[in-house]
C-alpha cells in the first residue's frame, strides 16, 4: 500500500523534564546514592510514556549544583538516550547560580528549541539544605522567565534540614513541596513526580481552569499519602521520630 | 491505594469473584489487571482513588443496561467496595487490536483504505448507538479506541464516564479533543461528543490534528492559556476556506498535506463545514452520527481497485473517467450501480457495500471475455428485473452481468435496497 504506508508520526510537542539536583556536601552518602538510583530507574518509565504518547515527546535535562552548577548533558535528551552518570556530592549549595543557569537555558536559543514547539517544562528541584549563595537574586531573574512561570514546578525536600521556605519560593506554593524522611520515600517520590509530570499533558482533566501544576500537585499529594515517610508541606504528617538521617553518617 | 497483588480475590456485586493474575497497564485513573473469572480471562479496571458514590451507582446502572453495541468494551461486572477502592470487570482486548495512538505515531498503519473506512464507520455507529441509548460519552479522545489494522474493527474502551445525556460526570475531557464550548467551561454532552468525533475521524483519515497548522506551530510554548485559545475560543481549521492563517506546514504536517487532496471531495467539504467557525460556535449544527455514516458510505462508494496498478484508489464520480491516486492511471468508471442518491462505479475487483455493516455484499469481477460481472457475496438472494421485464434471481455466491438497465433488489437483513445499473 503506497499512500497508507507513507505516513509519518504526528508532530509532537516536546515536554522537557528538568531535574535540578543538590549535590552539595551534605548530600554525601545514601542521599545522593538514592537520587542516582531513583533517576536511573525512572528513565525507562519516562521512555515508555514518551514512546506511546501521541501528544508529547518527553525529554530529560539534569542540572546539578554544589560549588557551581553543571548540566549532565548540554541539551535535553530523550529518556532512552539519557545515560545517567552518577552525580557525586561535595561543596556548597549554589542554588542561586542554578537559578541563573536554568534561566539562561529556558529560552528558544537555549534548551527550548524544537521544530514543532514545546509544552511548558516540568522542573523538579531536589535539595537537603539551604542555599549558600545569592538565591533570591537568581530566583528573581528566573521568576521573570515565561517558561519558568508556566512550568510545572515541584520541589522535594530531603529531610528536615532542607530550607522549605526556599523551596516554596522556588515552586511558588508550599503545596508543591514534598518532604521525604527516608531513602525509600525519596526514591518513590522522585518516581511519582517524574511520571505524573510526564503524563499530565495526555490526561483528561476533571475541571476547566485547574493548571497542570495544580493537577500534578493533586496527584502527587494523593500518592504521597501511601508513601511512608513522605508528606506534602501543605499538610504535614506528624513527625515520626524513627525517620531521620542521623544514623546515615 | 496500593496495587493489587497476584492471587488477590476481589468480590463482585453479583456474588462472583475474580482473582488477580497480573497487571496489564496503568493510566491516570487506575490500573488494569488480567483476572480470572470462573476460569475465563477478563480485565479488571481498578481505581487508584475510588470515585464517589454517584459514579459507582452510574457504573452499576450502565452494567445493568448493557452495551449499546458490540463496538464497546463495556463494563460487565461491578466489584464490591473493598481495599479502599473498587473497579469493574470487562472483556479482555484481543491481541490484534492496537491503540489509536499507535496509528498516530505511525507505529501501526491500516492495511487498506477499506479497513480505514470500516474503522470510521464502526466508530460512528458506536456513538450513534450510544447516543440513541440516551448516553453521552463525555471524554472522547485518541486514547479510547483499539483498532484492528487488517479489517478496521474497533473496540471503544474507557466507558466508565458514560453518563445519561445532560448529566455531569465531572470529567471535562482531554485538551485538543474537547469542544470549544467545553474548553470554555461548559458541560460535556452528545453535541460535544460530536465535535470530538469529528476530530477523531479527521485524525483517522489524515493523521494530523485539524487545528494544528502554521499558527499553532509558531507558538513556542503551549501553555494552558494558549491551549484554550488554539483549541477553543480561537480554533481555526487548517483548511478553513475563508482563513488561511493556520495551513499545515510542510515537513511537519506531512500526512494531511499528502492526503487532503487524495480523499474524495465530499470528505473535504464535510470537514470544512464541520470545522467552520459557524459550526464550531453552534454545537446544535454539528452533524449527527447517522449523517456521518452516510458520508463515510459515499466515500467508500468512491473507493475502487485501479485496473492498471491494482491498488485501491478513490475516484471522483462526476465523470465517466477517474484518475488513480497512486500513479495517475485513467480508470473507466462509466458503469455505475445507482442506489438512491449513491452512484457506485463498477470496476473489476471492487467490493460493494450496500449497507453500513462493514461486510461487503457484492464484488465486481471480469470473465474471460472481459465482461464485468457482479457476484453476490451476501447471504441473501437478489431479485433482478431486466429491461424487457423478466425477473431473475441471483442466489448467494451467484453472478450477474453488469448490463445497463438491470434493476436489482438487494435484501440486507430483511431490508430491501433498490439499485439500477446504468452507464454514464
Amino acid at each position: 500500500m503506497g499512500l497508507l504506508d507513507d505516513v509519518v508520526s504526528v508532530p509532537r510537542r516536546t515536554m522537557t523534564l528538568f531535574f535540578v539536583i543538590d549535590t552539595s556536601g551534605s548530600m554525601i552518602g545514601n542521599k545522593i546514592g538514592a537520587v542516582n538510583d531513583a533517576v536511573e530507574n525512572v528513565l525507562p518509565m519516562l521512555d515508555e510514556i514518551s514512546a506511546s504518547n501521541p501528544d508529547a515527546e518527553i525529554k530529560v535535562a539534569a542540572l546539578e549544583f554544589s560549588n557551581g552548577c553543571n548540566w549532565l548533558y548540554d541539551e535535553p535528551k530523550l529518556a532512552s538516550e539519557f545515560v545517567w552518570q552518577d552525580v557525586t556530592a561535595s561543596g556548597l549549595t549554589s542554588l542561586g547560580a542554578a537559578c541563573l543557569e536554568l534561566n539562561s537555558k529556558l529560552s528558544r536559543s537555549g534548551f527550548m528549541q524544537t521544530p514543532s514547539g514545546s509544552f511548558a517544562p516540568a522542573i523538579i528541584l531536589l535539595s537537603d539544605g539551604g542555599p549558600t549563595d545569592d538565591f533570591y537574586g537568581g530566583l528573581s531573574k528566573l521568576k521573570a522567565n515565561n517558561w519558568f512561570k508556566n512550568a510545572i514546578k515541584i520541589a522535594i525536600a530531603i529531610g528536615d534540614d532542607a530550607d522549605k521556605d526556599v523551596l516554596t519560593q522556588f515552586t511558588g506554593t508550599n503545596e508543591a513541596v514534598f518532604t521525604v524522611h527516608n531513602i525509600e520515600a525519596l526514591k518513590q517520590i522522585i518516581r511519582v513526580v517524574a511520571v505524573t509530570s510526564s503524563q499530565i499533558g495526555s490526561k483528561s482533566s476533571t475541571a476547566g481552569d485547574i493548571t497542570k501544576q495544580e493537577q500534578v500537585i493533586k496527584d502527587v499529594t494523593e500518592a504521597a499519602k501511601d508513601i511512608n515517610g513522605a508528606q506534602s508541606e501543605a499538610a504535614p504528617a506528624p513527625a515520626n521520630p524513627s525517620d531521620n538521617y542521623d544514623d546515615w553518617d | 491505594m496500593a496495587d493489587l497483588a497476584k492471587g488477590t480475590r476481589i468480590s463482585l456485586t453479583d456474588g462472583g469473584c475474580v482473582t488477580i493474575v497480573k497487571e496489564l497497564g496503568r493510566g491516570g485513573q487506575g490500573i488494569v489487571y488480567l483476572v480470572d473469572l470462573n476460569g475465563e480471562q477478563k480485565a479488571l479496571k481498578w481505581y487508584l482513588t475510588a470515585p464517589d458514590e454517584k459514579f459507582y451507582r452510574n457504573l452499576e446502572k450502565n452494567i445493568m443496561n448493557g452495551a449499546p453495541s458490540d463496538a464497546f468494551l463495556w463494563p460487565e461486572h461491578l466489584t464490591n467496595r473493598q481495599l479502599g477502592s473498587f473497579g469493574y470487570v470487562m472483556q479482555l482486548r484481543p491481541k490484534n487490536y492496537y491503540e489509536f495512538g499507535n496509528y498516530l505515531l505511525a507505529k501501526v498503519s491500516f492495511k487498506s483504505f477499506t479497513a480505514m473506512l470500516a474503522a470510521a464507520m464502526k466508530i460512528c455507529n458506536g456513538f450513534m448507538m450510544l447516543h440513541r441509548c440516551g448516553y453521552s460519552y463525555q471524554d472522547l479522545n485518541d486514547g479510547n479506541f483499539f483498532i484492528d489494522p487488517n479489517n478496521g474493527d474497533v473496540l471503544i474502551c474507557d466507558n466508565d464516564n458514560v453518563m445519561p445525556q445532560g448529566e455531569k460526570s465531572g470529567i471535562m475531557g482531554k485538551a485538543r479533543y474537547m469542544a470549544p464550548e467545553i474548553v470554555a467551561g461548559g458541560i460535556p454532552d452528545k453535541r460535544s461528543d460530536r465535535f470530538s468525533l469529528s476530530v477523531i475521524l479527521f485524525m483517522l483519515f489524515y493523521a494530523n490534528h485539524p487545528f494544528e497548522g502554521a499558527r499553532v506551530v509558531a507558538c513556542p510554548c503551549m501553555t494552558e492559556s494558549f491551549e484554550r485559545k488554539f483549541y477553543g475560543s480561537e480554533a481555526i481549521f487548517v483548511y478553513d476556506p475563508t482563513n488561511n492563517t493556520n495551513r499545515p506546514v510542510r515537513g511537519i504536517h506531512q500526512n494531511v498535506i499528502r492526503r487532503w487532496p487524495v480523499f474524495p471531495s465530499i470528505l473535504r467539504e464535510t470537514f470544512e463545514r464541520e470545522f467552520s467557525q459557524e459550526y464550531l460556535q453552534n454545537p446544535e449544527k454539528r452533524m449527527i452520527e447517522q449523517n456521518w455514516e452516510k458520508i463515510i458510505s459515499q466515500v467508500r462508494d468512491q473507493l475502487v481497485i485501479c485496473p492498471t496498478c491494482q491498488e485501491e484508489t478513490f475516484v471522483e464520480t462526476n465523470g465517466s473517467r477517474g484518475k488513480c491516486i497512486n500513479r495517475g492511471c485513467t480508470i473507466d468508471i462509466s458503469k455505475r450501480l445507482l442506489i438512491n442518491n449513491r452512484s457506485l462505479p463498477l470496476t473489476d475487483k471492487t467490493e460493494i457495500f450496500i449497507d453500513n455493516d462493514n461486510t461487503p455484499d457484492a464484488v465486481v469481477s471480469k470473465d474471460a471475455n472481459g465482461v464485468l460481472l457482479i457476484k453476490n457475496i451476501s447471504s441473501d438472494k437478489w431479485m433482478v428485473e431486466t429491461p424487457s421485464g423478466k425477473i431473475k434471481t441471483v442466489e448467494s455466491q451467484d453472478i450477474m452481468p453488469v448490463k445497463e438497465g438491470l434493476k436489482i433488489t438487494f435484501k440486507i437483513r430483511e431490508i430491501p435496497y433498490r439499485g439500477e445499473i446504468t452507464i454514464i
